[in-house]
This record gives C-alpha cells, structure tokens and sequence, in this order.
C-alpha cells in the first residue's frame, strides 16, 4: 500500500514537472489572452509603422513580443531574453547543417541581424537589402569587381544565391550550395561539341573549373583570369599535359620544376646557380607551390598576394606581424592623438612586401636576402648613416660575439620584436648596457 | 549486559575499521602527493648548459654563417663552413677543442648538412648542387651519394640526410616525397612515402630501433614510421605553441627527441612518443644563446653541438638530466 502511494506521488511529481513548463512556455508572463502584442504597441507606437512592411517576421505577426523579449528585466540588450547571438537559434536551429564543409561567418557569430530584420522587412527573408546588394554590403571588393568586368557571368548578374548558400553548406567550401563542377556542369553541358572543342577535347568536367576561370566574371573572353599562361592562351594542353586520349589524361609529361624547365629554362638555370635555393621549387609541386598553372588573378600567375603566399609556410611570421599590428592598434589609441616615438612594425612585411628582402625563387645570401650585407638591403630604404652614428661596418666587431661585425641587424630586428624601433628589448637603455656594459645600472 | 558488550565492541571494531580506511586514504594521497613532483621532474629533466663556443679555425679565420655540424663518438667534430664553402676539422675531448684544420674539396660548396660513419667518413650535403657528397676519413673526396638502383622518379633532391650506427643512408628526398634508405655503399634498400597530408618537410631522424621521424616545418608536426612500416603517421599534434619554425631534428641516446625552432631561437625537447618534456635556450647574440640555429647533433657523452648560423658559430653544451 505504502509502495503504490509513494508511486502515486512520484508520478504526481513528473507530470507536474513536464506539464508546467509547456503551460508556461505558452504564456510565462501570464498576459491577458488580448494583451499579447497589443500591449507593448501602446507604448512602442512607433512600431506600427515597421509591422506595415512586406514580410512580417512570424512571432511579430501573431504578437509573440514575448518570444524573444522579457517585458520586466533582462540580462541582454534591448531586454532580450535570450544573448543576441544564440536568440534566433531558438527556433531555427537547423540553418546550419550537422556536418557543415562552410559556415557564413556571420551565422557562426550568431549575427543573424547583419542580413535579416528581426521583425519586418519589404524583402523576402525579411532581409535588410534584397538581391546582391546585401552581399556587397560586406564584400565590397566583390561587388566592385563584378561591376567593373568586362565577361561576367549571367548567374552572378541574376543573383549570389545561384550558386551560394546564405548560411552555410554541407557539399562545399565557400559556402557553394554543391561542389563546384557540378554547379558548373548544371548549365555548361560538357557533351556539347562546342564545349568539348574549347576545352580541347580534354575531359574537364573531372578538373577544376576555377583553375582556369573566375566563376565572378573577368575581362578576358571565357572568362578566363586575366593572366593566363602562354600555352592556356595558345590552347596547347599538350605542351605540358599528356595527350587527351591517353589513360592519364591530366598527367604532365615531367614532374615538378622539371616541366616548367622545359621552357623557362634561363630562370631556373640563373635559380639553380646561386648558393640557396627556396627549397619548395625542388619540392613535388614545385613551382606550383606559388604560381597557377593556367591563370590567375595575380600577375606572374601568382597564387595570392604574397601576403597570404608567404603566409602559407611561414604562418609564424605573419602570424606576428598580425599580433604587432593589433599591438600598435592599441597604442595607438591609448596615446589618444600624441605622436608615439619608433615603429613597431615594419612597413615592407605589414603590406606583404616579402620581396622588398628576400628573393622569392634563390640567392647566394643568408636568408635569401635580396643583397650581400643588411647595410644594403636597409640602405635601400633607410639611409643608416643619417639615422645613426653608431660605428657599424666591416670593421667593426659586435662586442657580443667576436666573429660578427656590427650592421642594423645587431640591434633591429626586421620583423618587429614588440619593442618601439623594433629591438629587442623594452628600453634603448637596455640594449645599448648589453655592450656598453659599464653604463648597466 | 552481554548484548551491550556485544555492540559496545562492534562499535569499536567499526570506528577501528573508519579508523584504517581514513589512514589508508591518508597514505594513498600522501604518495600520490609525492609522486606529483617526480612526474613533473622527470618532464623537465633534460637541460643544455652552455660550455663553449667554436667561432674561428686554426688560422684565425672566422666561419660565416655555419649550417652543418657532425661529431662521432670518439673526438671528432666536424663545421659546415657553410658560408665559406668549406668544412673544419676539430678535436673535441675533455672539454678541450683543438685544431680546426680546413677541408675544402673542389666538388662540395655550400655544405649545409653533415653527417660521419662509424668508419670516419664524413658526408656532407651540398646546398648548392643538392648532393650529398662522401669523403675519407682525411678529408679527400671519395664519391657522390646518390643512390644505385632507385626505382622511378629517378631525380632525387635531397633536402637533408642520416646515417644510422650501422652506416646505413637515410635520404629526406623532397621532389619524389619520400625517404631513401640506402646500404652503406649507397645501394637502394627500400623506400617509405610521405603522409599524404604534410606542409614541407625539412629533416629527418633515425632511432636506434630504425623508427624514422620526419619534422614538417609549416604544420610544425613530427611523422614516424617504425623500421618495418610502408607509411608514416603524425607523433605530434601541431606544435606551434612551442616553437615557430622547427627545421632540423636529433636524437639523444635514450630516444628523446630535439627539434631545432630555427626563426624562434630554442630547442624543443619531446620524449620518443612526441610528448612535449620542455624547451631550451632562447633567440639572442651572446654565448649560450641562439640565432638562426641550423644543425644540432648530439654525442654519445651527451655532448650537444649546435651550429649557430646567425651568430656565425658553433655552439658546445652538454646535457643535464
């Protein structure tokens, strides 16, 4: 008996427990049934003029304020009952799929509120902007290139949903709604005569379109990116590939710099007799490593920038450079408009001027520097004898280390150290005490 | 009565049972406490104290940006003189170098890697041609190392190169991505290829076991591949948070792993499994500190040799443990 009634209670308890909440949910705040939106229209009277656009955001249509607002106190802004970035999630917790190979970045941030309007919009989606102008709201460049070339691509014109998801997309990377190919191959049959012809009867639709086109639009026919190899632009495949009927179609015919040899032999002969090497060229990919092999956007047929190129193997390096940037950021603004004495980054490497130093492909100096000494290769932008006259040169021996003779290098540090004038300690006291030693405190 | 005694001694049995569990408890912790600073210790044992420093040769000639360095286990040590396209030939024992002697063979410029056999022979890697070179104990060239019988690709670009104690090659080859292993006359034995997901591999090692490992200087990973095994696997996640630009690697005698961070200025120290045990020396210009390090080798008395390229010498300490 003692059992069943403490069942009883038990079950009692459960119910409670799982029914209270959804009766709740429904009305937490205990509204009169012809309250609900009505209510905060009384004071927020502003708000009927926003409820007369297009596309009403449905929790706002059926007056569900409380839905996302607490009407007394809230630990978020505009007393949201839930933080901003994670309120829209709520209920459309599927935006973002479970094993996503993208995600828009603002959806990651939970920034729902940079493309859509929380309660009413005149664009489907309630969006803030309707068709591409909302995209190139952000990517500006984009839209400034889109406009300006000369060959676009219909698709684009019409809309970036074409081809892109908004939020995010489990078959490809930037966000493309399949892998690219088969986006491509949706429209450009590839057993068309025409289309087999162009690409000289070479099976591309198991290539990669964007090898040799800019899906964007671009100001050469086809287009192609506006730098495109000699043998794309001739239509010899053949130069470099193995013929199209063979059973390794793609194949090159030599591997590595050895192929790129064949005609850019004086390069690579003047490469091959320095002293050092940049030891990706006699890698696998070679020169590929840094150049496309049919087209590019970059003139020498460059990957990218040589910013994000150099920052491919030396993420150390930039990765630095992006710390001593956000360092000057704020010191700058804690120095409030007073001028702040030594640079903290050097300018060269902030832009992605690598070659400003080094020499891309081989040199016979240390660090594949662009000159025999420092003295050279900073005197070509710094005169040092009229920015110091500390005794450097030839003949003058770094008190530190017997073998090593004092250049700019001794107390600089060309890629910044976090220390004003790029040394590497706190204070110009503290370096000079290293050799001047009697003068130590 | 009887029964109050009875339970009376119950009672105390049970307080004298709470009584051991407490004190068992007690001990169990006081042993864990202590063993917590054994771990620790045994993670940070190893340590490189700073002896000397090599920076001329014995005509008072000084060496310009040294790449290579070699040593073997009786006194021998080897320079890559690499900025002046010749080698340097001390004596190192008890502390006390000696000598200093130029080797400059005509076929070998730019020796960036260096490495001796159990006979004296020394093998060098030349930069500039990227061959690996062979030559007699005196010093006199002997041949090319460029391995007989290679299967296809036949081009080899060597990028660095081992040889374990039983003389057996080891050639990092970076155009055919793979490691060579060659017989002591330079016959092909057998190939490993590497992963297929690596940035750019700079140097490799060989245990006593004949594992190999490979340090991939972008990713800032070490692969291994035990003696028997056609691929490799990564040892390490990426080791970033301890080093920028890992770009050669050696071995002491007991397994433990040191990579050389060559833009940070430092040693990292991982144990055979790629835990990570420490890190020593840092980025500077006086003795006992490093910039722009090269090659590391480590003898059999744990003498350690780093050639300091940016401080255009070679650098001796020894391990502490």
């Amino acid at each position: 008996m003692r059992s069943k009634l403490k069942w009883l209670f038990l079950s009692g308890v459960i119910i409670t427990l799982l029914v209270f909440p959804e009766a709740y949910g429904q009305n937490k705040f205990k509204l009169k049934p012809d309250a609900k939106g009505k209510l905060c229209l009384s004071c927020h009277d502003n708000f009927k003029e926003k409820l007369k656009n297009q596309f009403v955001h449905t929790p706002v249509k059926s007056g569900e304020c409380s839905e996302c607002h607490n009407p007394h106190a809230a630990p978020h802004g505009k007393l949201l009952d839930e933080d901003a970035n994670k309120i829209c999630s709520k209920c459309h917790e599927g935006i973002v799929p479970k094993n996503p190979k993208s995600v828009h970045k603002v959806v990651m941030e939970g920034n729902c509120v940079k493309c859509h309007d929380p309660h009413a919009s005149n664009n489907k989606f309630v969006l803030l902007k309707a068709g591409n102008d909302l995209c190139f709201e952000c990517h500006k460049d984009m839209g400034n290139n889109i406009s300006k070339v000369k060959f676009k691509h219909n698709p684009v014109e019409k809309g970036c949903m074409n081809c892109h998801d908004p939020h995010a997309s489990d078959k490809a990377k930037n966000l493309l709604k399949n892998d690219l190919v088969a986006l491509c191959i949706s429209c450009h049959k590839p057993d068309r005569p025409n289309f087999i012809k162009q690409h000289m009867n070479y099976p591309v639709a198991k290539a990669d379109c964007s090898s040799c086109h800019d899906t964007h639009g671009s100001n050469k026919a086809g287009i192609l990116y506006d730098n495109v190899h000699q043998p794309v632009a001739n239509k010899v495949c053949t130069q470099c590939h193995e013929d199209p009927s063979s059973s390794a179609t793609f194949k090159t015919k030599r591997p590595g710099y050895e192929l790129c040899r064949g005609c850019h032999s004086k390069m690579m002969n003047e490469t091959f007799d320095k002293n050092r090497v940049h030891w990706p060229i006699v890698d696998k990919v070679g020169c590929l490593n840094c150049h496309e092999p049919h087209a590019s956007k970059g003139k020498n047929l460059l990957i990218g920038d040589s910013k994000s190129l150099c920052g491919k193997c030396h993420s150390d390096t930039m990765e630095h450079q992006v710390k001593l940037a956000e360092k000057e950021k704020q010191e700058k603004a804690a120095a409030k408009g007073r001028p702040i004495k030594g640079a903290l980054t050097h300018n060269p490497i902030q832009e992605g001027e690598c070659s400003a130093c080094h020499l891309p492909h081989a040199s016979d100096n240390a660090y594949l520097m662009n000159k025999p000494s420092f003295y050279e290769s900073c005197g070509a932008c710094h005169d040092w004898s009229k920015h110091t006259t500390h005794p450097m040169g030839a003949k003058v021996v770094d008190s530190r280390n017997k073998n090593i003779k004092m250049d700019c290098m001794s107390c600089h540090r060309s890629h910044g150290t976090g220390y004003r004038y790029m040394i590497p300690y706190p204070t110009v006291t503290d370096l000079c005490v290293q050799c001047h030693k009697q003068f130590k405190r | 009565m009887q029964n109050l005694k009875k339970h009376s001694a119950e009672r105390i049995e049970h307080s004298a049972r709470i009584k051991n569990r407490k004190t068992s408890t007690l001990i169990a912790l006081m042993f864990l406490i202590l063993l917590l600073p054994i771990n620790i210790y045994s993670a940070e044992t190893v340590r490189l104290k700073y002896i000397q420093s090599v920076y001329f040769d014995e005509k008072g000639v000084g060496m310009k940006q040294p790449e290579g360095v070699a040593c073997n286990e009786k006194d021998l040590l080897i320079v890559g003189d690499t900025g002046n396209d010749r080698l340097l030939r001390y004596s190192y024992q008890d502390r006390s170098l000696k000598a200093g002697t130029e080797i400059r063979v005509q076929q070998l410029s730019n020796p960036i890697r260096l490495q001796i056999n159990s006979k004296g022979e020394i093998f060098a890697l030349d930069g500039k041609k990227r061959r690996i070179i062979r030559l007699n104990p005196d010093g006199t060239f002997k041949g090319y190392v460029d391995g007989e019988g290679i299967p296809s690709p036949s081009t080899v670009v060597p990028r660095s190169f081992k040889i374990d104690p039983q003389n057996n090659i080891y050639i990092l080859d970076i155009f055919s991505a793979r490691v060579l292993m060659l017989n002591p006359e330079g016959k092909f034995q057998k190939q490993v290829p590497f992963p297929n997901e690596y940035g750019f591999f700079s140097d490799l090692s060989v245990d006593s076991k004949g594992t190999l490992f490979l340090i991939d200087c972008v990713k800032a990973m070490v692969f291994s591949a035990a003696k028997d095994a056609n691929s490799f696997s990564p040892l390490t996640k990426n080791l970033r948070e301890y080093l920028n630009f890992p770009t050669s690697m050696t071995m002491d005698n007991r397994g433990t792993l040191y990579v050389v961070d060559e833009n940070g200025g430092g040693i990292v120290i991982l144990g055979r499994d790629g835990t990570y045990l420490g890190r020593q020396l840092s980025l500077g210009w006086n003795e006992g500190l490093l910039y722009y390090p090269s090659q590391m080798v480590i003898n059999e008395k744990g003498e350690v040799f780093i050639s300091d390229r940016g401080n255009s010498r070679v650098q001796i300490f020894t391990l502490v443990k």
